[in-house]
């Protein structure tokens, strides 16, 4: 009977222990969690009207840019975004997602400031969402194998988008699918 | 024969204590100390029984119900177990399109992509992808055991939003707030108070014409109370709808307007149309193991109708343990037992006594008539 009472005791002190929470929310994390997950890849349209999707390109190394015409920052970044496009035009695919916004807009923007690089039209903001974008512009590095390199949450200058990029272009080609 | 049925009726409420886990879990009763407690002392007195019963105290029935005891303290033990060790009840909300992390489970949640219309279907799932295990696709309204765990799509209110500029162009939608920056649906992860109303509500934001949208969300009882034409009229479709708030950057109002599902409505100079449906989280609850419950309530079943097959003679006036044998050493041949029994020395049914009509009297009762000497 002494034991049956020791047992209930201890039963009944570990009633108290509370379990941890499961998980009440999102992990937050960013563009950058994502390195070494396969790039979700949605089909959306350019601004001239033609479907494009990040899978398209998949064999090439993709700096993908999330941003808006209204985000200042985004605005700041273009100027180098473009000028990178256009140095690693050989090598790397600059594709910029335009979050929500009508593709006349994205057009309008894209021919007023020189952008050359292809401006893909996210209306439903799949991409934003996809990759965690806790704000714009982000960007994100795809390899050839189609799996996230790495993220970046905010503008770059043209040295960092360089140093951001190269680490993708590291990897060995036969690895592409 | 009280404490027989005594642990019996403990171990019973203690397996129906248990069977609620899986029947209506997502309760937080099942973490309680009050439940450990019950099911701890629901186990002492089922022990206490088995032990007086395996010394023999209750008869071979109490020998018999042994089988029933061991399917009870399994079936305990295993609620105990899923009620200290397994996750806490929750609910993991996530923005369609995104993966989150659940260590609960050992998993990772992805919550499906969803457009407008299959929002207003409520027709999307989640996929755990479990390490060193399968993914597992979890389809609205269905549930699943997971280890320790019950899981359960768990549908809630949720709106897919567009916004419009004054030329009909397209705008973006951020939710600067929440967890999922560029997500244009709503979760309504909050609950405002609003007079007699306790009603859920999200903020998002258009910010290429600086406006701060307020959605909040009645469902058709709720419209119903309103003193609002067009509430009123809302509320006899039977649909949820939204009373949405604009202000500008600097918070100053710019207008409130109520918007039935996929209607579009100005306000604040934009054009809001939010469709209205429901976005599945994810319920977690402990469970206990599906395989403990299984063999301990057979053996619970199995041991009780085990003892009744023991106690079954006894009620026909047979031979059972709580019987009082038949009384042969003292009336040895005098044709009838205490019991009314036939006893050894009695002739059998069918015999030549039997048939004869002659009543076989008893020694005893005759008293020594056939000795009396004829004269």
């Amino acid at each position: 009977m002494r034991r049956l009472l020791v047992i209930a005791s201890v039963m009944f002190l570990s009633a108290c222990y509370n379990a941890p929470d499961p998980g009440s929310g999102p992990s937050g994390g960013g563009p950058g969690s994502l390195a070494g997950a396969p790039a979700p890849s949605f089909d959306v349209v350019r601004t001239d009207g033609r479907p494009d999707s990040l899978a398209r390109h998949r064999g090439q190394v993709v700096l993908v840019n999330i941003w808006a015409t209204w985000c200042p920052p985004c605005r700041e970044e273009m100027p180098a975004l473009q000028r990178f496009a256009r140095e690693n035009a050989a090598n790397v695919v600059v594709l910029g997602i335009d979050q929500g916004e009508s593709a006349s807009v994205a057009q309008a923007y894209a021919r007023e400031r020189g952008v050359t690089f292809p401006i893909l039209v996210d209306e439903k903001q799949q991409y934003g969402r996809a990759y965690a974008a806790p704000g714009m512009p982000v960007s994100v590095v795809v390899g050839r194998d189609g799996r996230v390199v790495n993220g970046f949450d905010g503008a770059m200058t043209l040295e960092q988008m360089r140093a951001f990029v190269a680490p993708a272009l590291k990897q060995p080609q036969h690895g592409s699918v | 024969m009280s404490a027989r049925y005594a642990a019996l009726a403990v171990a019973g409420l203690a397996i129906a204590l248990v069977v609620a886990q899986d029947v209506y879990p997502f309760t937080p009763l099942y973490h309680t100390w009050q439940y450990a407690l019950a099911l701890a002392i629901a186990l002492a007195v089922v022990l206490a029984y088995a032990n007086a019963a395996r010394r023999g105290e209750d008869g071979i029935t109490g020998k018999r119900l042994l089988v029933a005891m061991a399917g009870a303290v399994i079936v305990d033990v295993a609620g105990l177990a899923s009620g200290l060790l397994g996750p806490d009840t929750g609910s993991v909300i996530g923005t369609p399109g995104t993966v989150v992390p659940v260590p609960a489970l050992g998993a990772a949640a992805f919550f499906a992509p969803v457009d407008d219309a299959a929002l207003a279907r409520g027709s999307s799932g989640v996929t755990l992808r479990r390490r060193n295990a399968g993914e597992v696709a979890l389809a609205p309204a269905g549930r699943r055991v997971l280890g320790e765990s019950l899981v359960y799509l768990e549908p809630r209110p949720a709106a897919y939003v567009d916004a419009f500029d004054e030329r009909g162009g397209h705008l973006t939608i951020t939710q600067p707030t929440n967890a999922s920056f560029l997500s244009p649906v709503l979760l309504f992860r909050e609950r405002q108070r609003i007079g007699a109303f306790d009603v859920p509500f999200d903020t998002f934001a258009a910010p290429a014409r600086h406006r701060i949208v307020r959605a909040l969300y009645f469902t058709p009882r709720e419209l119903a109370q309103f003193s609002h034409a067009g509430a009123a009229a809302l509320a006899g479709k039977d649909a949820p709808a939204l009373i949405l708030t604009a202000a500008d950057d600097a918070g100053k109002p710019l207008g409130i307007t109520l918007a039935a599902s996929g209607q579009s409505v100005a306000l604040g100079g934009i054009r809001v149309r939010a469709t209205i449906g429901t976005y599945p989280a994810l319920a977690i609850a402990a469970a206990p193991a599906t395989w403990a419950l299984v063999a301990g309530i057979l053996l619970f079943v199995a041991g009780i109708v085990w003892s009744a097959i023991a106690r079954k003679p006894e009620r026909a006036g047979g031979l059972g343990e709580n019987s009082v044998p038949p009384r042969t050493s003292q009336r040895e041949g005098d044709g009838l037992g205490e019991a009314g029994v036939f006893a050894p020395g009695t002739p059998a049914p069918g015999t030549l006594a039997e048939q004869s009509c002659t009543p076989i009297v008893p020694d005893a009762v005759t008293g020594g008539f056939a000795s009396v000497p004829t004269t």
